[in-house]
């Protein structure tokens, strides 16, 4: 079974050289001593001592990932009550419905941050956290939306049936049937959003407040003074904290895999049925 | 089940956090400072808490329009001090969102340089301190020119074929050749303005490139010789290479200023005083051009700016040279520039 082709090589070439080439480069020049972070002046370690000792970039940073686990979180709950929803009906408005979800995609992030703007300073809400994160709850919940939608197409009918033929409630029959199944495109969705959250910066530049910052908000807006190599040094540490957490669930799903294989949906059906009864 | 309670307790705890964090706010001993990110070296703002107690709340803009949106939503208030461009601040106060400035709170106030006070967006001084001024200055690397460049219209030499670099800004860049015309960059003359477009199109052949961001870059490593762009720009590639020259243009300076001002609803004005006051003061000024690079606009300060940086941050002695700022023009004249400008990009094949 050996593979003939080289395709798989030149499309992993591809992928290091656009890809984690640039990377590379910006976990170099954290270590550059000299202001640039495009001309090498020699090694040194103070970048990574000025990054600690600016506590606003902590602060933003955590605000960022607050507000970016918070927004996939509410855009998880309303995106999948909505697809679900939407698989339910069909109502000939339900094309309209589809593309007005998903259209906050679509519109240029600018003009959707100057509407949050007006509109949010039309009710009067306090600018900040909460401006925020409805904000960015709007924006993150087609993500979930279509990955959710997608997956539903694909689903027999006749699990969630054969539940109710058993006796399950509707909230019974979601929460053990098509909830499990669903869930995967759920995940994904989230992680979608959380990534767009955690980078997006003109929509946020717009909606945020007096005493929120997020952390693309302090590095976009260094470009009148010139971006520093803190900001790489920055971009090196969570670039490898994101690595170490993607190699542990690796990690972790191959020796969880290895001691008890995980039931997939439809095995854990016929658990429910002896257990659940 | 157990997964749906580890996701209740993560929950539970982001919830906590941003209770906290909003919590830290509000109160009445922090100034809110809304600019760029990086207008102020770390120990600059760390010693003004030290010194006053106050705490600093950083929030940044991408542009000077965001801010101004923004300000406009929240009717003057919920910032304490904002730095910006100066076209920016002449609406801001047209709308009345900046408030009049108390200079005897300012003990500090007379270290500012006059040059670059009574301007435009500001006639009287009523309202703005100036925090530091880009300069448009030429930069030029002379091991690589033939020729000894005093102005703008040496740009146009034949010897310079294809080795001359610009920013992408049309005001500045349509600007240099009505300066070159001996015009304002503020000319509402179409007809002048339509001339400069022709004269720009000469100087097509010797565009190497058009770009914003990094074009130090490429006078340093040679890809181009003369160099027309921004004060930081100019800064660090003189940093990098001490032998590049740098020239005021003969025919005129173009100049742009950013300065602070206090919106109209302040929640904390007093705070906005101190830290104007904190740094007007000489040495921490120093600090502060030194790290912004752009040219100091506190006048006290020169003497305690390092020799290192001094010469592209401070205007040489005797200076003469007649300085113009670029200002709002209305939009029938933003459309010609734009147009002439696109033109010269198309001439230019970029």
């Amino acid at each position: 079974m050996k593979n003939r082709t080289h395709f798989p090589h030149i499309y992993l070439g591809v992928i290091m050289v656009f890809m984690y080439l640039p990377i590379l480069f910006v976990m170099i020049y954290s270590f550059n001593g000299g202001r640039s972070a495009v001309l090498w002046t020699g090694f040194s370690l103070d970048w990574y001592r000025e990054l600690f000792r600016d506590s606003s970039i902590f602060d933003a940073l955590i605000n960022s990932v607050v507000l970016a686990t918070l927004s996939s979180l509410c855009a998880a709950v309303i995106g999948t009550l909505g697809a679900v929803g939407l698989s339910r009906v069909s109502l000939r408005s339900k094309g309209v419905v589809e593309y007005l979800s998903t259209l906050p995609i679509m519109i240029p992030e600018i003009i959707l941050g100057m509407i949050f703007l007006v509109f949010f300073s039309l009710l009067g809400l306090p600018f900040g956290m909460t401006t925020l994160l409805i904000a960015h709850t709007a924006f993150c919940i087609p993500y979930v939306l279509m990955q959710v939608k997608a997956r539903l197409v694909g689903l027999d009918k006749s699990y969630v049936e054969a539940a109710k033929d058993l006796g399950a409630g509707e909230l019974r029959a979601f929460v053990d049937i098509t909830f499990p199944l669903i869930r995967p495109a759920i995940v994904s969705g989230m992680l979608l959003s959380f990534a767009m959250s955690l980078d997006d910066v003109i929509i946020s530049v717009f909606v945020t407040g007096s005493n929120v910052n997020t952390l693309p908000i302090k590095i976009y807006t260094q470009i009148k003074t010139g971006v520093t190599p803190k900001t790489n040094a920055l971009c090196t540490l969570m670039f490898l904290a994101t690595l170490f957490l993607g190699l542990l669930s690796m990690f972790i799903g191959r020796s969880r895999k290895g001691s008890n294989k995980q039931p997939d949906a439809t095995t854990n059906l016929n658990i429910n049925e002896e257990t659940g009864g | 089940m157990k997964k749906m309670k580890w996701l209740a307790a993560a929950l539970v705890l982001v919830l906590c956090m941003t209770g906290l964090a909003g919590c830290s706010s509000g109160s009445s001993n922090t100034l809110t400072l809304y600019t760029w990110e990086g207008m102020f070296p770390d120990e600059v703002l760390s010693g003004f808490e030290e010194a006053t107690g106050l705490k600093v709340n950083y929030v940044n803009f991408d542009s000077g329009e965001t801010m101004l949106s923004k300000l406009q939503a929240a009717k003057g208030g919920d910032y304490d001090l904002a730095i910006v461009d100066d076209y920016i601040i002449e609406t801001a106060v047209n709308e009345g969102l900046a408030q009049k400035l108390d200079t005897s709170k300012l003990s500090n106030y007379g270290n500012i340089n006059s040059i670059y006070q009574g301007q435009f967006y500001d006639p009287n001084d009523d309202y703005t301190v100036p925090y530091g001024a880009g300069v448009m200055t030429l930069i030029y690397d002379p091991s690589a020119v033939d020729i000894d460049i005093k102005g703008y219209s040496d740009l146009w030499d034949e010897s310079l074929r294809d080795k001359v670099g610009v920013i992408a800004n049309p005001r500045v860049i349509n600007g240099m050749a009505l300066k070159v015309l001996g015009e304002s960059y503020n000319t509402e003359d179409t007809e002048v303005i339509e001339r400069a477009g022709g004269l720009l199109i000469d100087l097509a052949p010797n565009i190497r490139l058009i770009k914003d961001d990094n074009i130090q870059v490429d006078l340093l490593s040679g890809e181009i010789s003369v160099g027309v762009m921004y004060t930081n720009q100019v800064a660090l590639a003189k940093l990098e290479n001490p032998d590049l020259e740098i020239v005021f243009p003969q025919e005129g300076i173009g100049f742009g200023i950013m300065a602070g001002f206090i919106p109209s609803n302040a929640p904390n004005a007093d705070a906005a005083y101190q830290f104007l006051d904190y740094i007007l003061d000489a040495e921490v000024a120093a600090r502060c051009f030194e790290w912004l690079c752009y040219y100091c606009t506190t006048e006290a300060a020169e003497p305690y700016i390092d020799e290192s940086v001094k010469g592209f941050v401070t205007l040489p002695e005797g200076f003469n040279v007649n300085m113009e700022m670029i200002q709002n023009v209305g939009t029938d004249i933003e459309e010609i520039h734009t147009r002439i400008w696109d033109e010269f990009r198309a001439a230019c094949g970029q």
